[in-house]
């Protein structure tokens, strides 16, 4: 274990923790807040004249805040601790290919929910494989291409807001444009006539059971790999990006939340259902007017939604959830406008009640049936919310 | 003493038995049927809460509650039987169970008592309702004059169809004291 605050002497001061006690402490620390949340806005209050009280709850609310913020911390590790097992497998991968490999690793420092970085080892390791495997060249092909005999996989890690952004970048020879998009369009993930631009091609090798290694090797070209990395990234809340030029590499980034158990997000009341978004996804709140609404009778009565020229598709809850979520009636309503992998889409909403830090929640036994959500959200006011995952929701997103 | 008050005392029972908490169950009413589920998967009672529905549920499933910051799915016993609705009241209560590491709740119009009931009295399932599948019967227990209908809590809250009509499920009155089955221990 690494003290998380660097200035600490490193043999000082260091204790090993069940981390179910840590788990046990983020409950509490979660009940403890909502607790305070109920007792503040206690309705017996109402009306009284609270001066001491109001100075005294300010005190304690920016205590509360604090000491969430501490416990969130406490099960921060630095990301090096998966990194560094990563980088134990270089032998073997230069052993299997026959290539070699350097691998640098930058930022190992960045701090990452534990629960997190325990899970990332497998789908990282994957990603690693890929590089080694398909992206690096042999020797030979490198020299001939001008590149050094050894090539270099750069492992980084990089908080950027409430994400922390991990790329692993090759310096081989890119992805293959032609083989993957003849390969997509045999499995048929792709028209004949379609010629997609890269990044929304690119997506496809990440598609279950997609591969375009023409012999399966032992490291990787199974398709299997890239499957594992879709289904942990989906659980970890995180989103994958994937860049490739030709002749200069692959880079693949995993984009993941710091911490799963505090969410930044937007709280939205849908009939007698609340829902909340993650803030980092919402692009907009609009407002539509008369006519902004367009129901398209050629394609099954999809709708979109106008927003200065743009069309959005419209992904209504009440139809996703099978009538289980009827708004308040048409016309009154709210139009939030999230970010997902297939574009933006409009998700209308009676009302948008809130913006705030909530408690994450994962969905366990007859719960983990609700699609296309990552849990769920518990509010100041102890009511309970569901947290939408956009790319889920989004009309082209499978609806897992 | 209210219903809560029983239900509280019923849990704390003293540490160190062990060897008889499998004997033990919690009987609960739904009209004026008496079942019972085995004690040791009960984490606790509470009294009717504020319930938020969730979509992608069953109708029998009502919505969650936020216990003290844990979130807990709420299963209308009554509708999960297919009996006729009923307004919860206040001796209305959720039976909080723990199955397979997730935190389940059943909406029952009441809880009785905590009943041991050994092997010997239990007359196991079978020819009770369907057979097709793992039965929500696991056994009927005799406790002197009653029957409790005990049940199997991981088939009552999976997604198994279980398709009885309430009016088979247990005969209004009292049986007269049943003749124990062949095998009515083995599965003990």
């Amino acid at each position: 274990m690494t003290s998380p605050t660097p200035d600490a002497s490193p043999d000082i001061g260091l204790m090993r923790v069940p981390s179910q006690r840590i788990g046990r402490l983020m409950d509490l620390v979660a009940e403890l807040s909502l607790s305070v949340a109920e007792t503040v806005r206690s309705p017996d209050l109402d009306g009284l004249d609270l001066g001491h009280f109001d100075a005294a709850v300010h005190r304690l609310t920016m205590i509360m805040r604090e000491v969430q913020d501490v416990a969130t911390e406490m099960r921060l590790v630095p990301v090096d601790d998966v990194f560094r097992r990563l980088r134990r497998m270089v032998r073997e991968l230069e052993r299997q290919t026959g290539k070699s490999i350097e691998v640098k690793v930058i930022g190992g420092d960045t701090q990452i929910d534990k629960l997190v970085a325990d899970r990332l080892y497998d789908p990282l390791l994957h990603v690693l494989r890929n590089a080694a495997d398909h992206g690096l060249e042999g020797p030979e092909e490198r020299r001939a291409a001008g590149k050094p005999a050894t090539g270099v996989i750069r492992v980084s890690a990089a908080q950027a807001g409430s994400e922390v952004r991990i790329t692993v970048a090759d310096d081989g020879r890119g992805l293959d444009r032609g083989r993957i998009l003849a390969k997509a369009r045999q499995r048929g993930l792709i028209g004949p006539g379609e010629e997609p631009a890269d990044g929304a091609l690119w997506k496809v090798i990440f598609e279950p059971g997609f591969s375009t290694a023409e012999n399966v090797s032992n490291l990787s070209g199974r398709g299997v790999g890239m499957d594992v990395l879709q289904t942990t990234m989906a659980a970890l809340r995180g989103r994958i990006t994937v860049d490739s030029s030709a002749g200069q590499g692959t880079s693949v980034g995993l984009h993941i939340p710091v911490s799963l158990a505090f969410l930044d997000c937007v709280v939205l009341r849908q009939g007698d259902k609340l829902f909340a978004v993650p803030i980092e996804v919402v692009a907009e709140i609009a407002r539509p007017a008369p006519g902004d609404m367009i129901r398209l009778s050629a394609a099954g009565g999809d709708e979109l939604f106008r927003l200065r020229g743009r069309n959005i598709p419209v992904r209504r809850l009440e139809e996703f959830y099978a009538g289980g979520c009827r708004g308040a009636g048409a016309g009154a309503g709210v139009i939030v406008v999230c970010q997902s992998g297939e574009g933006l889409i409009a998700v209308p909403v009676d009302e948008v009640l809130d913006r705030q830090q909530v408690v994450m929640k994962p969905l366990l036994g007859r719960l983990a049936q609700v699609r296309a959500s990552f849990g769920c959200a518990l509010l100041g006011s102890g009511e309970v919310a569901l947290v939408l995952d956009c790319e889920r929701l989004a009309p082209g997103g499978s609806a897992r | 003493m209210t219903q809560q008050d029983v239900s509280t005392d019923l849990l704390s029972a003293p540490e160190g038995e062990a060897e008889t908490i499998s004997d033990m169950y919690l009987t609960f009413v739904l009209s004026d049927e008496e079942y019972g589920v085995g004690i040791a998967l009960v984490t606790e009672i509470v009294g009717m809460q504020r319930i938020m529905p969730i979509p992608d549920m069953p109708r029998y499933v009502r919505g969650v509650i936020n216990l003290r910051g844990k979130v807990i799915p709420l299963m209308d016993v009554r509708l999960r039987f297919g009996m006729p609705e009923r307004a919860y009241d206040d001796r209305t209560v959720i039976i909080v169970m723990e199955l397979d590491d997730a935190p389940v709740g059943l909406i029952v119009d009441g809880v009785r008592e905590v009943l041991e009931i050994p092997p010997s009295q239990i007359d196991r399932a079978g020819q009770f309702g369907r057979v097709t599948q793992r039965p929500v019967i696991a056994g009927v227990g005799r406790v002197g004059e009653r029957v409790a209908v005990l049940l199997d809590p991981a088939v009552l809250v999976s997604d198994a169809e279980i398709g009885i009509p309430a009016a088979e499920m247990l005969p209004p009155e009292p049986v007269p004291a049943p003749v124990a089955m062949p095998g009515a221990e083995a599965g003990a």
